[in-house]
């Protein structure tokens, strides 16, 4: 394990000047302040529009439909930027070369790994964070309280599939080359998961559910029993991604 | 009903980060001559056209080697 302090540093410095760390922030604060006042115009936006003869009855917006609002952009919007950021995450020092000098002076192939997750992780936590930070206190300021149970739990879920989304980037960067083979991959297994929604009765178990029933979670339309299994998966997935990534990456010539 | 002025300290903010992202890009680009693809006009009109995805798009796909 030696030098992941080390790399763990050099890749937080090559996220702030790579501009990707700016992005990630900008974006997700954007998100977490758009998603309250979004909600909370969507009667008048849609009042404009409205078509001669038909009226168009929406009901007053709510403390739900501020945070249905948030789900409904980070689960799309954010997932997307989310996989463009961490794209190249290790296929593009891989095709440029850059890792060779530094695991010829030693450093240990776990720790780039490690050091790589470890960077992404928590530029997305940090990011994530913000964003509900905001998105709350907006919805606090915008809306009346309203008791949201489980709550927390759906913003949980949907933290675990971005680093769910992270860990699957790193391994298929591990398992195939070139410098966007990785982000392909990805995006076909994340693909491959939405076919598999339509077979009946997988979805429960699929991960994509942590990112797709989280408006349900919270006014009770979706089941917390499967969540819960889902939730358990998707942390087995990560893991063994993981072990997978270390053991070919490992393996793999540079 | 909500009016729309009653919202906009609210706003400000936002537009402020998203002409944060988009003067950070416009910068880079006209800082910098060679791209992954694309020319200068190409990203500047990007950039300029697509709030958000724009310099995002730029930063991860456009922006050339240092």
């Amino acid at each position: 394990m030696s030098g992941f302090t080390a790399f763990f540093k050099k890749e937080i410095v090559e996220y702030l000047r790579s501009y990707k760390a700016l992005i990630l922030l900008c974006v997700f604060i954007i998100f977490g302040m758009m998603s309250p006042l979004l909600a909370k115009m969507m009667p008048d936006i849609l009042s404009h529009q409205a078509i001669n003869g038909i009226t168009l009855n929406i009901p007053k917006p709510t403390f739900y439909d501020s945070f249905g609002q948030f789900f409904k952009n980070l689960s799309q919007m954010g997932m997307a930027v989310l996989l463009l950021i961490f794209g190249g995450v290790l296929s593009q020092d891989l095709s440029k070369g850059t890792l060779i000098m530094l695991l010829a002076k030693g450093l240990s192939r776990h720790a780039v790994i490690l050091a790589k997750f470890a960077a992404a992780l928590i530029l997305w936590t940090a990011s994530y964070a913000f964003a509900v930070m905001i998105q709350w206190g907006y919805t606090l300021y915008l809306f009346d309280k309203l008791p949201v149970p489980h709550l927390f739990f759906s913003l949980f879920c949907l933290w675990l599939f971005g680093i769910f989304i992270l860990t699957i980037l790193l391994m298929s960067s591990t398992l195939v080359g070139g410098a966007y083979s990785g982000l392909f991959l990805t995006t076909a297994a994340l693909g491959a998961l939405i076919v598999c929604q339509f077979i009946p009765g997988t979805d429960r178990f699929s991960p994509l559910a942590l990112a797709s029933d989280n408006a349900g979670l919270m006014t009770g339309a979706a089941n917390l029993h499967h969540a819960v299994t889902a939730v358990w998966i998707t942390v087995i997935l990560i893991v063994s991604a993981l072990a997978v990534s270390l053991v070919v990456f490992k393996k793999k010539s540079i | 009903m909500t009016q729309i002025s009653d919202l906009l300290p609210l706003l400000i903010p936002i537009i402020v980060l998203e002409l944060i992202l988009v003067i950070t890009a416009l910068i880079h680009i006209f800082r910098h001559k060679t791209y992954r693809f694309g020319n200068r006009v190409l990203w500047v009109v990007l950039v300029l056209c697509f709030q958000l995805i724009g310099p995002v798009v730029y930063f991860i796909f456009g922006r050339g080697d240092d």
